[in-house]
Order: structure tokens, then C-alpha cells, then sequence
């Protein structure tokens, strides 16, 4: 999971490493996905969220692809 | 052992304030457990994805993410401590655990230019960075070090 400063940074890394470019979380997402799974992380209750769970996580916050199907390994 | 929970907490409350990863040894001092114990807490706290042992080293810990027990590209600054987390996501996850406003210096995923992201007042302040995960979320924990 890496950084980029642009979607061109992204295509030219994806090319030098030869692999598939993957679907582009933005900065409000990744903030969102961030809250999601660990804004109670330091409390007594706090765990991983569970596929389904994540799988309606990343739907709400509209990564909606196949690519962020927690049980699907067709890839 | 009964609960994992009062290791889980004495984990992730002692990255929260020394912005360290604490051993099983440190933690079965502070909580006066025996070692065997804690060891077998930590085991299941990475059979619950909590945290990433260290490779080849069961008693450390590499991530209790958001935390990382090492140094990455990801500094995460608050109010003058300085953690590392193991990416983007966890640097914002860092803020987000915390409830703290956070100052984060990185770098681009290719030309390795350096990048700063802040959380300011509770929110991300607007930028049009992107992040890309070359795994499948339904691979990611197969090496959740690569990922």
C-alpha cells in the first residue's frame, strides 16, 4: 500500500513493477477507512472489523469494486 | 488464560504513549503475568489480526496497527512524539486512535519525493494524493508486511 502524489505516479510505478494498476482510494476515503478500523482501537471493545463487515464498510465509503471484496480471490 | 483483552489494552496503551512496541517480557512485567501467558495472548492477538509478530521473533511486535514497531515512510507527528505507522491508512489510523490532530511526513511510492498530509481540527486537510494497494482485499493478510 503505497502513496502517490498523483494517478501518474501510480501508472508509471504500476509499469516499473509490472503490475496491474488496482482501483485509487482518495484522501477523504482513506480517512474514512482509517476512523472505520481504529477510532476505538485503543478500547476494550475494539477488533478487526469481520468480512461482512468490511465489505459494508468499503460500500459505504464507495469502493465498490470487486477488488475490495474481502472473500473474493479472483484476482 | 482467561482474556487476551487486558494484554491487548497494555499493547496498544503502551504504543499510544511511548510510541514504542513493547515485548511480551515488558508487558508480563508491567501486568505481573507469566511470560508463557502473554506469549500465548500475543499468538492470538495475531490469530485476531491485531498485531504482526516480528519474523522470526514471536515475543516482539512488528505492527499493532495502526502502530509499526519500526521505522517506515510513514512519520506520524503528535504534539511533538513521533510514531511510525506502516502506511497511509495507519498514519491516518494513528490520528484516529489517538483523537488527536496529526502531521504526517512521507513520500511518493515512486519518485520518493517527499510528502507532508495533516489532520487538522479532527479532518484531513484536502489534497488530491491517492493511494493505491497492489493486493486484493481478500489477500492482503496473506503478507500483510508487503501489503
Amino acid at each position: 500500500m503505497l502513496l502517490f502524489r498523483s494517478e501518474e505516479t501510480v501508472e508509471k510505478w504500476c509499469a516499473t513493477h509490472q503490475l496491474p494498476k488496482r482501483p485509487l482510494i482518495n484522501i477523504d476515503q482513506i480517512w474514512a477507512l482509517a476512523n472505520e478500523w481504529y477510532a476505538n482501537r485503543l478500547t476494550v471493545e475494539s477488533r478487526r472489523p469481520k468480512p461482512n463487515e468490511m465489505a459494508k464498510i468499503f460500500e459505504r465509503i464507495g469502493l465498490t469494486e470487486s477488488f475490495w471484496d474481502p472473500k473474493s480471490d479472483k484476482f | 488464560m482467561e482474556s487476551v483483552t487486558p494484554i491487548k489494552l497494555a499493547i496498544y496503551d503502551t504504543f499510544a504513549k511511548t510510541a514504542k512496541a513493547p515485548t511480551v517480557a515488558e508487558i508480563a512485567a508491567k501486568l505481573k503475568l507469566p511470560v508463557v501467558d502473554v506469549q500465548s495472548a500475543f499468538d492470538e492477538l495475531h490469530q485476531q489480526r491485531l498485531l504482526v509478530p516480528e519474523p522470526g521473533d514471536a515475543t516482539r511486535i512488528r505492527m499493532a496497527p495502526p502502530f509499526s514497531g519500526i521505522g517506515t515512510p510513514f512519520r506520524v507527528t503528535v504534539r511533538g512524539k513521533i510514531y511510525f505507522a506502516p502506511c497511509a491508512w495507519d498514519a491516518y489510523g494513528i490520528a484516529a486512535a489517538l483523537h488527536k490532530d496529526v502531521v504526517i511526513d512521507t513520500k511518493d511510492g515512486h519518485t520518493g519525493e517527499p510528502m507532508k498530509l495533516e489532520v487538522k481540527k479532527g479532518k484531513p486537510v484536502p489534497l488530491p494524493y491517492v493511494v493505491h494497494i497492489a493486493v486484493p482485499a481478500a489477500k492482503w493478510w496473506e503478507d500483510i508486511i508487503y501489503t
